[in-house]
């Protein structure tokens, strides 16, 4: 009986072996997959001064972190048809909006494009909100409601524009309180872009 | 070890390897076909550009390529001058395109851009001339949900998904996929 039992041990080997194959295979094609859109970007939230006085102007950073591979559009892409990235405040009574702050993106080559460069942002991109607090915004925490959308592509495909909800926190203080720089490694180096 | 025991053993290892084979099988080209058998497309029915309905079982017994896209995607954009050429190719042997697209304002946008862009296909300035309708959120979903664009599947003439195609498809593969469904 030696003999069947070194068949089946062969056929079970190769059973296995293959079946390990499949596995690292299918592992493989899911790793492939796009991953969804909200997933390649991170952001973070600063604000340049703690608290804020009435009368003051202040400015909101957000920094996006974009995954490696991927590019999103910039604020002003060269073709109309693309989506721009956007940074949108709901800004509560007595804070107004000066203006918003895209830095310029790079034109680049890609694989589906490439005769026509595209205007993105790769890698880490700050986009600032330049705010003042007015006499009637409301004195203490204030929470103020930012969306940035942006459509994101790899090489080869692109994910579906997104609006992705942020929160910036600041404290409302009265005129001539005494505030605090914050951040000025971030407010500083994009204010000199 | 009986002679029974051994064959049960045998037969046991025989099914295993049999079943890790065919899993090996699939795991080429063919991304999405499960190894017992191709997968049916979803029972889904679009809107056209005129508003009429244009369900996917209506065009079985003709290779279907399903192609989710939207004017906003600059790699869908690059491959619509080899989807026209595909149409072109096989239309007369049992093949269409069916574009899907993903645009959110639909026809608004959809209509002007088929009717006025134009492409270069071997040298000639063609629109997107085959055949295009509206996609939902609710569509992809049964499609397994849409991560990307283009995303594309291979619909066999018996309604079988033969091949899910993420990003711009290669033209030659595309080819040689079509010609062994007809």
């Amino acid at each position: 009986m030696k003999t069947p039992v070194r068949i089946v041990t062969a056929v079970t080997a190769l059973a296995a072996i293959c079946a390990i194959g499949s596995h690292r295979a299918a592992r493989a094609q899911e790793s492939a997959m796009p991953p969804s859109a909200s997933s390649v970007v991170k952001t973070k939230v600063y604000t340049s001064l703690d608290p804020v006085p009435r009368g003051k102007e202040f400015q909101v950073a957000v920094v996006v972190d974009i995954q490696n591979g991927y590019h999103m559009n910039s604020h002003k892409p060269l073709d109309s048809y693309l989506i721009p990235t956007t940074l949108t405040p709901q800004l509560p009574a007595g804070i107004t909006l000066a203006d918003t702050v895209y830095p310029p993106g790079k034109n680049l080559k890609f694989p589906f494009s490439p005769d026509k460069p595209l205007n993105v942002y790769t890698e880490r991109v700050t986009l600032r909100l330049r705010l003042s607090a007015g006499d009637s915004a409301v004195l203490g925490d204030a929470s103020i409601p930012v969306t940035l959308r942006y459509q994101a592509c790899n090489n080869s495909a692109c994910l579906p524009p997104v609006k992705i909800p942020l929160t910036v926190e600041v404290k409302i203080a009265a005129a001539g309180t005494k505030s605090k720089t914050m951040h000025p490694e971030i407010f500083a180096a994009s204010s000199a872009k | 070890m009986s002679y029974v025991k051994c064959s049960w053993l045998l037969c046991a290892a025989a099914l295993l390897a049999s079943g890790a084979l065919a899993a090996c099988g699939s795991s080429s080209a063919k991304v999405s076909n499960s190894a017992a058998g191709l997968q049916s497309a979803p029972d889904v029915t679009f809107k056209n550009l005129e508003g009429a309905d244009v369900s996917l079982s209506s065009l079985k017994g003709k290779v279907v390529l399903v192609n989710f896209w939207a004017t906003w995607c600059d790699p869908c954009r690059s491959e619509i001058p080899a989807l026209i050429g595909l149409q072109d190719k096989f239309a007369s042997k049992g093949f269409t395109m069916l574009g899907v697209s993903m645009d959110d304002d639909g026809v608004k946008t959809l209509d002007p851009f088929i009717h006025m862009t134009k492409f270069n296909v071997g040298g000639e300035q063609r629109i997107m001339d085959y055949p295009i309708v509206l996609g939902t959120d609710a569509i992809t979903d049964k499609f397994g949900g849409l991560l990307g664009m283009p995303t594309s599947y291979l619909i066999s003439r018996d309604g079988k998904i033969a091949k899910k195609y993420i990003g711009v498809v290669n033209e030659q593969q595309v080819i040689k996929d079509i010609e062994s469904q007809l």
